[in-house]
C-alpha cells in the first residue's frame, strides 16, 4: 500500500492544519481535491448556479430538487416576513415584563447616593431565581438609559473577570472606559493624561474619566454575585468605599439564592460597607404563558404550533429552567423548520401567484393524509365530481387549495378563540389550580377541550354567577369575539338591571344561595330535600338569560373546538413534528455513542446483509470492543479481552489474519474508548482495566 | 464447625450444610421445594429412568439462573428431589439411607461435594449469585448418579463463565479432565451475566458486587505490544470493511450543510455530536461554506480551531480570531488576559457587517474541558456576528455547560456521528500505553534516544553505550535461566544495573572520572528521560532503560556503528 492509502486509512491529510490549534481557513487548492466525491461538487456547483443575483438563498430546492427557485424564494421571503413578527411580540412582552424592575431600579439609582446612605455605598439587590437572562437584559436597559440621559454607565463584571484585585481593577476601569468611548478611546485615555503613565489598574484613571465624563452614577454590577470570591470582594468593596467620595458608585448585585444566604457568605464587615434595597425579577413561567398566549391566539397568526410541540415546549419550560429567551428560540426554530422542511409551505406564501402550477406541487398536495381524509368525506357527501376534479385537474386544485386553506386558518382562529373565551371565562370560577391558555390549547389542539371537565366546571360555575360578575364576563367574551347573540343577551341584562330597583346583585336559580334545604321530619327520620327558593320575578329573568348565555357557549365551543388534525391542509398551517424540536434542543449524546457503538449498523447501513446482530469483524473496531466491554465485568484482564477480540477477527477471516493488523486495530479502540471516558487503568491488578460506564444508566 | 466437616470424609455428615440449602432453595422459592419428608414412593423405577434425564441437561442451561429451577422441575421428578432431601436432611437415619451407595461414590466425588459443602456453608450475601455456589449446589444434589459424569459435565458447563477462574474453585480437580479446552467461539459467549437480560442498574450492582475478583491471571507479557511505527505501518494495512458505509453516513451529513448555514443565518450556534472523528465532516463543511460565498465580492471569514491539540490556549484563538477579523489592522500586542483579547474582538466586530465563523473540533477535550476556558468560549459564542460550530466527542459533554453557559452558546445539537477513528485527536499508541500502566515506556523512543545521543559527546555516548551493553547482557543471563520467550518483549526498565557497578565499569573504561562526572552525565540522560532509576529492597539504586530489547539493541548498533 502507497504513503497515500496509509494516509487515507488512517484519516490522515498530509497539510498541517491538524496539528495547529488556531488558524484562518484557506480552501485547499482546487488540483488537489480531485478525488471528491462528485455528489458533493455538484451540490456546490447547484447552490452557486442557482443564485447570481441573490445573495440572502439559505434554503434548498425541496421535492427531491425539483422545486422551482421561486417557490423556494417565496418559502424564504414568507419566513422573514412573517417571524420577526412574532419576534417583535415577544420582545415587546419581555420588555414589559422587565419594565416594572427596569423603573424601580433605575429611580433607586437615580435616587440614592452615599449620602443618603450614610455614607456606605448604595447597593442594589436583584434576586432573579430561575429567570437568569433577565438580569443581562435589565442592565444592558439600564445601561442604554444611562447613557441617553448621560448621567453615566454600567459596569458589568462577572466571576471570571475577577481572578484577583489587581485584574478585576482593571477591567472595571477598562470596561467602563470602553462601553462608552470603544477600545480606541481606552487605548488614547492611557496615552493621553498628563504626567506619569499610570498602571492599568490604578482607580485615578476612573477618578479621571469620572471628571471627564461629569459621571454622576456609575453602576457596578455583578451578574452572578455569589460566584465571586468573598475576600476579593470586601476588598473590592473596601477599594470603592474609601473612593467613594471622588467615585460615585453604586454597587448591583444579581443574586440567584437569596439574600440572606447571600449575605451570610459575606464577612460582616464587607456587609457593612453596603446599604440598599432588594427588587425582585419576575418568574420565567409567568413570561413564557404569555409569550405563547401572544403567538398562537393573535388574529393575525398564520401558522400554529400543534399539540406535540407545545407539549415538548411546555415540557422542557417546567422540567428545566429555561429563560424565556430559550423558549422564543425553539419557537423560532419550529418556525424555521416548518419553512425551510415543508415545500408546502409555499401556499402560505401566496395565493394567487402562477409559481403554484407545478406538477410536484399537487402531487404534494394529493399525497396529504389530510386530502385524504377529505376526499373520503367529499364522496360520502356524493360529491364524486369534485373529488375527480381535485384528483385529476391541477388547475382546479390550484384554484380551490387557497379557499380551503383560509378556511383552515379560519377554523384555528376560532379554537383559540375559543380557548380564550374557555380561559376568561375560567378566571370566574373559585377553583384554587386554574387552568393556564397552554394547557387549555394543548386539549384544543388535540380535540378534547369540548368534552373536557375543565368546560364542564366553566358552564356549571357560569351558571350560578350573579349579575356583576356576568357583566364582567360578557364584557370579556365580547372584547375576544363580537357575535350578535352575546350582544343580544348583553343589551337584555341591561335592561334587566335598568328595570330592577334593587343595588344588590341578582342572582340565578342555579346559585346556591337561591336554593332552599328544607328539613322535614318523616316517621322519625330527618328528611332533606332541596327544593328552589322562590324567585322573585327578576331572578327568573336573570336566570333565563344566563342560561341563553351558558347554552350559547356551549353550542359555540362544540362547534369551534373541533380536532384540528381533521382539518383539510392542516399540514401547512400547522406544525406538530415534535422530534426536531426536541433532538435538536435536548440531545441524548450519550444514548447516540452507546447505540453507534452497541448497533453500529443502525448508522451503517449496510447494503449487504442488514441483519447482523452478533458481533462480527465487519464492524468497526471500537463497536467489537465496546460490545465485548459490555458483556465484560467491573474489572477486565487485558490480555483476555485482546484474546476475545482477535478471535473474532480469527473465526471470520480463516487464514488472512494478521495478527498485528488486528493489535493495531485494538490499539486505537482501546484508546477511544479511554477518550470517552469509560475504561480507566485499575491499580487491583496488573494487566487489569476497571469499567466506569454502564449502558443504559 | 469447618475442621468437622473436614475431616468427617468418610462419613457423609453434610447434613447441617444440607438444610442450609434447603432453607435457601424455600426462600428462594423454587417451586418445586414441596412436601420436603414425603417419602420416596418407588426408588427403583426412578434410578432407572434417571441416567438419561440427566444427558438431557445442557450445559447451556445449566449456566442460567432463571432456567434452573425449570430444569430442576422439568427434568428432575419432585420425587426424586423429596427423596435426596429425605437423604441428608433427616439426620435421625443417615446411616441406613447412605449405607448402599458408599462404594459407588469415587474419592474425587466426595471431595468435590466436601468442598461444595464448604462453599454453601461459608457462603455470605455477597457471594448469593456466585457461580461457584450453584455448582456446589448441583454437585450435592446429583451427588447420587454416576458421580464423575455429572461432575464433570457441570465443570464443562460452568466453563464458559468461570473461564477465568480456571486453577481455583471447587472444580479444581476436574481439571485434566478437560483436556480439549474451550470450544473455538465459545470465549465469545464467555459472559459473566449469565442472567440474561438484566435492567442496567441490576447489571451494574451485579458486576459491582464485592468478592473476589473473577478475571484470569493472564498479563501481557508475552504479548509483543506495539510501537508507533509498527502501529501505524499495521493500520495502513488494514481494509476497512465498513468504508462504503460511513461514505454514505458522511454524504447524508452533507445535506445538511444548507441546513446549518440557515440556522448560522438566523444566529443559532451549532453543536455535532456523535462517535466518530467529526473533524472531516467540519473541514468539508468549511470548505462548501467558502465556496458557496465565492461567488459574492468577499470571502467568509473562517477560523479553524483543533480544540484536541495540547497546549493550546483560549487566548491563541481569540488572538487568531482578532487576526482574521482585522487582518493588517491588529494591534501588534495584544493584552495577556483572554478576556482583554475577546473585548478587542467584541469592539471590532461592532464596525464589521460580516459575520465571522468559527469551527472548533473537540471543544471537550481536555485541554478545553475546563470550566473558566468554556465559560469564556460561551462569551464568545454570545458576541454578536460571531458563528460558533462545534464537535464534541465525549459521551458526557453537556455536564460542562450550566443553564447560563448553556444560555449564552445558544446551541442546536445536531447527530453528527461518522465512525471515523480519531486518528488525530489522540496519540492512539501513547494512550494505550498509559491505559496498560506502561507510561514512559516509550519516552522519545528508539529515534528520540538516538537523537538526544547524537547532540551529546563523546563521553556521555560511551556511557549509554555501556549502559546498554550491560543490560542486554544481563538480559541475555535472564534469557537462559528463566522461562524462554518471555524476555522478548521485558524492557529495560524492569532489570536494572546497578548504580555502583556502573559507575565502576565507566571508571575502568575512561568514560568518567569522579563520581561527580558520573552522576552529571546521568542527569543529561534523566532530563532526556532516557533511563529509569529506581531504588530495591536493600536501597540500592538501580538504572534502566525505558526501552524494549529490540530498541536496545537498535540503539546500541547505532551508537556503535555511528
Amino acid at each position: 500500500m502507497d504513503a497515500n492509502g496509509i494516509d487515507d486509512a488512517l484519516g490522515l491529510s498530509n497539510d498541517k492544519s491538524q496539528t495547529l490549534g488556531a488558524y484562518i481557513y484557506q480552501p485547499p487548492k482546487h488540483g488537489k481535491s480531485a478525488g471528491e466525491r462528485p455528489s458533493k461538487r455538484r451540490r456546490v456547483s447547484a447552490t452557486t448556479d442557482g443564485d447570481d443575483n441573490s445573495d440572502r438563498k439559505c434554503f434548498v430546492p425541496l421535492f427531491n430538487g425539483d422545486e422551482a427557485a421561486e417557490s423556494v424564494q417565496l418559502r424564504y421571503d414568507f419566513y422573514q416576513q412573517i417571524w420577526p413578527k412574532q419576534e417583535h411580540k415577544i420582545q415587546a412582552i419581555l420588555e414589559d415584563v422587565d419594565a416594572g424592575v427596569l423603573t424601580d431600579v433605575l429611580s433607586f439609582v437615580r435616587d440614592t447616593s452615599p449620602q443618603t446612605c450614610d455614607g456606605c455605598i448604595p447597593t442594589a439587590m436583584v434576586t432573579v431565581g430561575s429567570n437568569v437572562s433577565s438580569l443581562s437584559r435589565l442592565l444592558a436597559r439600564l445601561n442604554d438609559q444611562l447613557i441617553s440621559t448621560e448621567e453615566g454607565s454600567v459596569v458589568v463584571l462577572e466571576s471570571g473577570d475577577a481572578p484577583n484585585l489587581k485584574t478585576t481593577l482593571k477591567n472595571i476601569i477598562r470596561a467602563a472606559i470602553t462601553n462608552t468611548d470603544g477600545n480606541d478611546g481606552y487605548q488614547k485615555f492611557l496615552g493621553d493624561r498628563a504626567g506619569p503613565r499610570l498602571l492599568g489598574y490604578d482607580l485615578d484613571l476612573l477618578h479621571d474619566y469620572v471628571q471627564r465624563k461629569k459621571t454622576k452614577k456609575l453602576v457596578l454590577a455583578l451578574q452572578d454575585s455569589e460566584a465571586f470570591d468573598p475576600g476579593l470582594l470586601t476588598d473590592l468593596l473596601s477599594l470603592f468605599k474609601s473612593w467613594l467620595d471622588r467615585i460615585p458608585i453604586t454597587v448591583l448585585l444579581g443574586i440567584s439564592t437569596s439574600v440572606e444566604l447571600f449575605e451570610g457568605r459575606l464577612p460582616r464587615s464587607c456587609v457593612a460597607l453596603l446599604r440598599g434595597k432588594h427588587f425582585e425579577v419576575q418568574e420565567a413561567g409567568n413570561c413564557v404563558g404569555r409569550i405563547y398566549q401572544s403567538l398562537q391566539c393573535d388574529p393575525d397568526t398564520q401558522i400554529w404550533l400543534g399539540r406535540n410541540v407545545t407539549t415538548t415546549l411546555f415540557e422542557n419550560t417546567s422540567d428545566y429552567f429555561q429563560s424565556p429567551e430559550a423558549f422564543s428560540r425553539r419557537v423560532k426554530y419550529a418556525y424555521m423548520s416548518h419553512f425551510f422542511a415543508n415545500p408546502l409551505a409555499v401556499l402560505l406564501a401566496s395565493s394567487t401567484s402562477t409559481i403554484l402550477t407545478q406538477n410536484k406541487l399537487c402531487e404534494a398536495i394529493r399525497n396529504l393524509p389530510s386530502f385524504r381524509m377529505f376526499c373520503e368525506d367529499l364522496v360520502e357527501e356524493q360529491s364524486t365530481e369534485q373529488v375527480r376534479y381535485m384528483l385529476e385537474d391541477d388547475e382546479y386544485l390550484l384554484r380551490e387549495t387557497p379557499n380551503y386553506l383560509n378556511a383552515g386558518q379560519e377554523r384555528m382562529r376560532k379554537i383559540f378563540q375559543a380557548v380564550r373565551i374557555v380561559h376568561a371565562c375560567l378566571q370566574y370560577t373559585q377553583s384554587a389550580k386554574k387552568a393556564n391558555v397552554a394547557d387549555l390549547s394543548i386539549r384544543a389542539l388535540s380535540g378534547e377541550l369540548a368534552e373536557s371537565a375543565i368546560v364542564e366546571d366553566m358552564v356549571a360555575t357560569a351558571k350560578t354567577l350573579d349579575s356583576d360578575k356576568l357583566n364582567e364576563l360578557l364584557a370579556d367574551v365580547r372584547a375576544i369575539t363580537s357575535s350578535p347573540e352575546v350582544d343580544e343577551i348583553q343589551e337584555d341584562l341591561k335592561s334587566l338591571l335598568e328595570t330592577c330597583p334593587d343595588t344588590a346583585p341578582l342572582r340565578s336559580g342555579y346559585n346556591i344561595n337561591s336554593t332552599v334545604t328544607k328539613t322535614t321530619v318523616v316517621q322519625q327520620r330527618i328528611q332533606l330535600s332541596k327544593g328552589k327558593a322562590d324567585l322573585s320575578e327578576q331572578a327568573a329573568e336573570y336566570t333565563n338569560i344566563a342560561d341563553r348565555l351558558v347554552t350559547l357557549l356551549q353550542v359555540h365551543l362544540t362547534e369551534t373546538l373541533i380536532n384540528p388534525q381533521e382539518l383539510f391542509l392542516h399540514e401547512v398551517f400547522l406544525f406538530d413534528l415534535r422530534n426536531p424540536l426536541k433532538e435538536t434542543f435536548a440531545p441524548r449524546p450519550r444514548f447516540a455513542i452507546e447505540r453507534a457503538l452497541a448497533t453500529p449498523f443502525d448508522y451503517l447501513i449496510s447494503s449487504s446483509d442488514v441483519t447482523m446482530n452478533k458481533v462480527s469483524a465487519k464492524q468497526p473496531a471500537t463497536a467489537i470492543l465496546y460490545q465485548l466491554y459490555l458483556d465484560s465485568g467491573a474489572l477486565v484482564n487485558i490480555h483476555d479481552l485482546w484474546q476475545a477480540f482477535y478471535g473474532i477477527f480469527e473465526t471470520e477471516k480463516a487464514g488472512g489474519c494478521d495478527d498485528r493488523v488486528v493489535m493495531a486495530l485494538f490499539y486505537s479502540a482501546l484508546s477511544e474508548l479511554k477518550a470517552f471516558g469509560v475504561i480507566k487503568n485499575s491499580r487491583k491488578k496488573t494487566d487489569h482495566l476497571a469499567k466506569s460506564a454502564w449502558m443504559g444508566l | 464447625m469447618k475442621r468437622k466437616l473436614s475431616d468427617a470424609g468418610d462419613q457423609p455428615q453434610v447434613s447441617t450444610p444440607k438444610r442450609r440449602r434447603t432453607a435457601l432453595k424455600q426462600s428462594n422459592g423454587v417451586p418445586n421445594g414441596h412436601a420436603p419428608n414425603l417419602a420416596p414412593p418407588n426408588d427403583d423405577i426412578l434410578n432407572e429412568v434417571h441416567p438419561p434425564q440427566n444427558g438431557q441437561s445442557t450445559p447451556k442451561k445449566a449456566n442460567d439462573v432463571s432456567a434452573t429451577p425449570l430444569q430442576q422441575s422439568g427434568l428432575k421428578t419432585p420425587t426424586h428431589r423429596a427423596k435426596a432431601r429425605g437423604l441428608f436432611a433427616t439426620p435421625t437415619k443417615p446411616q441406613s439411607v447412605t449405607a448402599p451407595t458408599p462404594s459407588r461414590v469415587r474419592n474425587a466425588d466426595r471431595s468435590a461435594r466436601k468442598k461444595s459443602a464448604r462453599v454453601l456453608f461459608e457462603q455470605n450475601e455477597d457471594a448469593a449469585w456466585d457461580g461457584s455456589e450453584r455448582l456446589a449446589e448441583e454437585i450435592l444434589e446429583g451427588d447420587e448418579e454416576p458421580g464423575n459424569e455429572k461432575a464433570d459435565h457441570l465443570a464443562e458447563s460452568i466453563e464458559p463463565e468461570a473461564a477465568e477462574a480456571q486453577d481455583k474453585g471447587p472444580k479444581g480437580a476436574k481439571q485434566p479432565k478437560r483436556r480439549a479446552g474451550r470450544p473455538k467461539g465459545a470465549r465469545n459467549k464467555r459472559s459473566p451475566t449469565p442472567e440474561g437480560e438484566l435492567p442496567a442498574h441490576e447489571r451494574y450492582f451485579f458486576q459491582n458486587r464485592a468478592g473476589p475478583v473473577k478475571t484470569s491471571n493472564a498479563t501481557l507479557n508475552k504479548v509483543p505490544l506495539l510501537t508507533h511505527e509498527e502501529y501505524f505501518e499495521k493500520l495502513g494495512q488494514y481494509v476497512d470493511p465498513c468504508k462504503e458505509e460511513k461514505d454514505y453516513l458522511l454524504s447524508l451529513h452533507h445535506r445538511s450543510f444548507a441546513q446549518w448555514a440557515f440556522e448560522f443565518e438566523e444566529g443559532f450556534n451549532i453543536c455535532l455530536y456523535g462517535y466518530g472523528s467529526k473533524r472531516h465532516l467540519v473541514g468539508q463543511f468549511a470548505e462548501w461554506f467558502y465556496n458557496r460565498r465565492l461567488s459574492f465580492t468577499t470571502s467568509p471569514t473562517i477560523v479553524m480551531v483543533n480544540g484536541y491539540t495540547p497546549g493550546i490556549s483560549i487566548r491563541s484563538i481569540f488572538a487568531t480570531i482578532v487576526a482574521a477579523v482585522m487582518g493588517e489592522d491588529a494591534p501588534s500586542k495584544l493584552g495577556a488576559q483572554p478576556t482583554e483579547v475577546l473585548e478587542l474582538l467584541q469592539s471590532a466586530l461592532k464596525s464589521r457587517k460580516e459575520p465571522v465563523t468559527v469551527l472548533i473540533n473537540s471543544i471537550d477535550a481536555p485541554p478545553l474541558r475546563r470550566a473558566a476556558n468554556q465559560a469564556l468560549l460561551a462569551r464568545l459564542a454570545a458576541t454578536p456576528r460571531i458563528r460558533l460550530l462545534v464537535t464534541a466527542d465525549t459521551l458526557n459533554f453537556p455536564v460542562m455547560w450550566d443553564i447560563s453557559l448553556r444560555d449564552q452558546f445558544n446551541f442546536l445539537f445536531h447527530d453528527g456521528t461518522t465512525f471515523i477513528p480519531f486518528s488525530a485527536e489522540a496519540d492512539v499508541v501513547e494512550e494505550v500505553n498509559a491505559l496498560l500502566g506502561r507510561k514512559g515506556r516509550r519516552v522519545g523512543g528508539k529515534d528520540g534516544v538516538g537523537f538526544v545521543l547524537k547532540s551529546l559527546p563523546e563521553n556521555a555516548r560511551n556511557l549509554y553505550r555501556l549502559l546498554l551493553t550491560e543490560l542486554i547482557s544481563l538480559l541475555d543471563d535472564g534469557h537462559q535461566s528463566d522461562d524462554e520467550g518471555a524476555a522478548e518483549g521485558r524492557s529495560g526498565d524492569d532489570n536494572g544495573i546497578e548504580f555502583r557497578l556502573l559507575y565502576q565499569k565507566a571508571t575502568e573504561e575512561f568514560v568518567a572520572s569522579s563520581e561527580m562526572m558520573f552522576r552529571t552525565l546521568l542527569k543529561e540522560f534523566h532530563d532526556h528521560q532516557m533511563i529509569t532509576s529506581r531504588m530495591d529492597a536493600s536501597g540500592m539504586e538501580i538504572l534502566g532503560v525505558p526501552l524494549s530489547r529490540d530498541e536496545m539493541e537498535g540503539v546500541l548498533e547505532d551508537l556503535v556503528l555511528g
